[in-house]
């Protein structure tokens, strides 16, 4: 498997994630199966399916959250470098949680700028961020509408507003990756549009990609490229389906 | 639009709008479920309270509590407050004993309290520091002076070096319990986006864990004033000097004056560290989602 993905990746530099036979099993329940995965460069994949039906899950094992008990997931968050383990990574990915994981108790900059952790060492953070990045941090806050009080703490914000914390966190990153799990699922129309419109620009114009959990079908058909539905009772009842046909041709067959 | 429904005039009112499916019943939780971890403690400490009763009995005379008592409250009053200069001095002593003692401890201790927390360190570490942490714990305060006098003699110094042994064995425990409870989630995000273990916790937890940890520093100070003011009965600065004298020449009146001393220091500390804890609970309470 390892090798002939490798082939895999030298045959199409635009590959970032490669899945293959993914399965991951809580307890005597297999929440997927079989699960076959190619991400390339510029693309925003739906993941969909009812609750409950493992897309948290799934998401977590392309990041290296979890681990798969079979299959594996490979990534290339650039062309140069060899592909790698998820765990090896983690800075190239941007993770907006379904629980968002904010630092309550600490103030909006401050979270929004812990996106560049991983770009820094423990030294260069230990006494806060680079200052000249504040600016950059603050603007992200108020092209989301939650710039008002940039001092303000998480826990002094609306639900919506932190959700837009998190999405800033992601942007500020400006990450290879970006793993959102329904990142609009507190906002308003207006903003649920602004944020996907975002993160379909850094796929588009940049060539990140996007994997994104979402319910709306009105949302995935005017967004994403392609989805992956999972089914709640049958693991290996995932499907794969293209929402952009005129897409198809330029991301080739495979999947 | 309904209301030019027919159908909708004509159903009865006592009907459910919707059709529901057949909903299951609840399912039955056996007895024995309920005897979980802290419900059987609180049924152990309860029958060890019945036994710890039948245990305890006084020496049997008949004794006049209230004489005896009254009689040794009135020696202390009204308090001599000629001794009034020299006792802040002292006072002053002790504090700053106190002060160094605490500051060095929460130094060490947050160190320790990292390999102490079973969520953050490997569990070989936890047990040798907890180890150690108990066997602090186990050596009275006034032990501790002893031993610092026997070293470094009979002075301040004696007192900041007892203490501060004296309150690693606490302060490192309560920070270690501190961090366990802490929400590890924050942390492992930060880690998945390629934070390093310490920047994970110096975002992750650290924000959160810091009111508590104020709040027990805050009362490690209360509790070394007066301890300092005890550990002075073997020599190692402070209070406890005088205080040993005049319980020694019987002159409880200026006894009461020491006492009222301490008593300010650590009910003003008290005021100070309820404060700290308000301003921050008011700040992380506000939501609902929290
Ligand atoms: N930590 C856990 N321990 C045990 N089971 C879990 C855990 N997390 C999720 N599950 C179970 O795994 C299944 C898939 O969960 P997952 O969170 O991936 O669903 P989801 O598709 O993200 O749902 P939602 O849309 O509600 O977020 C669920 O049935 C859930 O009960
Ligand atoms: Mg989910």
């Amino acid at each position: 498997m390892d090798s002939i993905d490798k082939i895999a990746y030298q045959a199409d530099e635009n590959v970032v994630i490669s899945a293959r036979g993914l399965g991951f099993r809580r307890g005597e329940r297999w929440i997927f199966r079989g699960l076959d995965l190619t991400v390339r460069k510029g693309e925003f994949i739906a993941l969909v399916g009812p609750s409950g039906a493992g897309k948290t899950t799934l998401l977590s094992c392309l990041c290296g959250l979890l681990q798969p008990q079979e299959g594996e997931v490979w990534v290339r968050p650039n062309a140069v470098a060899n592909p790698q383990q998820p765990r090896a990574c983690r800075r190239h990915f941007g993770i907006i949680f379904q629980s968002l994981n904010l630092i309550s108790n600490a103030d909006l900059l401050t979270n929004v700028q812990c996106g560049r952790l991983g770009r820094y060492g423990f030294l260069r953070t230990l006494l806060g961020f680079p200052g000249n990045e504040s600016c950059e941090a603050y603007q992200l806050l108020a092209d989301l509408g939650v710039g008002a009080d940039p001092y303000k703490w998480v826990s002094e914000m609306s639900g919506g507003e932190q959700q837009r914390v998190a999405i800033a966190r992601a942007l500020f990153q400006s990450p290879a990756l970006y793993f959102a799990d329904e990142p609009v699922s507190n906002l308003d129309t207006y903003y649920a549009g602004r944020v996907l419109g975002l993160l379909r620009q850094q796929a588009s114009q940049l060539g990140r990609s996007v994997c994104c959990v979402l319910h709306d079908p009105s949302l995935i058909s005017r967004w994403a490229d392609r989805t992956i539905a999972l089914h709640p009772d049958d693991p290996s009842a995932w499907r794969m389906r293209d929402v952009r046909p005129q897409a198809k041709e330029l991301q080739g067959a495979g999947l | 639009m309904s209301d030019s429904n027919p159908q909708e005039k004509s159903r009865p009112l006592s009907s459910d709008p919707m059709p529901r499916p057949h909903l299951p019943s609840l399912p039955k939780r056996p007895w024995y479920e309920r005897l979980n971890a802290l419900n059987m403690t609180l049924l152990i400490f309860l029958l060890a309270v019945v036994f710890s009763g039948f245990f305890v009995s006084g020496s049997g005379r008949s004794v006049n509590v209230i004489e005896n008592l009254s009689r040794f409250a009135q020696d202390f009053f009204p308090p001599d407050w000629s001794v009034l200069d020299r006792t802040a001095a002292a006072l002053l002593e002790t504090v700053v004993i106190a002060i160094l003692a605490t500051f060095f401890a929460i130094v060490v201790s947050l160190v320790l309290a990292v390999g102490a927390a079973q969520n953050l360190a490997p569990s070989w570490v936890v047990i040798s520091i907890r180890m150690g942490l108990n066997m602090i714990r186990t050596v009275p305060s006034l032990i501790w002076a002893v031993i610092a006098v026997v070293a470094v003699g009979a002075n301040a110094v004696a007192g900041v070096i007892a203490l501060t042994f004296y309150s690693i064995g606490y302060l490192g425990k309560f920070f270690s319990e501190s961090f366990e409870s802490m929400n590890m989630d924050v942390a492992r995000s930060l880690r998945g986006i390629g934070a390093d273990p310490l920047q994970a916790f110096q975002y992750g937890i650290w924000p959160h864990a810091r009111p508590m940890i104020w709040s027990h520093s805050i009362w490690m100070l209360e509790y070394n004033i007066r301890s300092a003011s005890i550990i002075g009965y073997v020599g190692a600065g402070g209070l406890g000097l005088q205080l040993h004298a005049y319980q020694e020449y019987g002159q409880y009146d200026r006894f009461a004056t020491v006492l009222i001393c301490i008593l300010v220091v650590v009910t003003s500390l008290d005021f100070l560290s309820e404060w700290i804890r308000r301003r921050i609970k008011r700040r992380t309470d506000r939501n609902l989602s929290h």
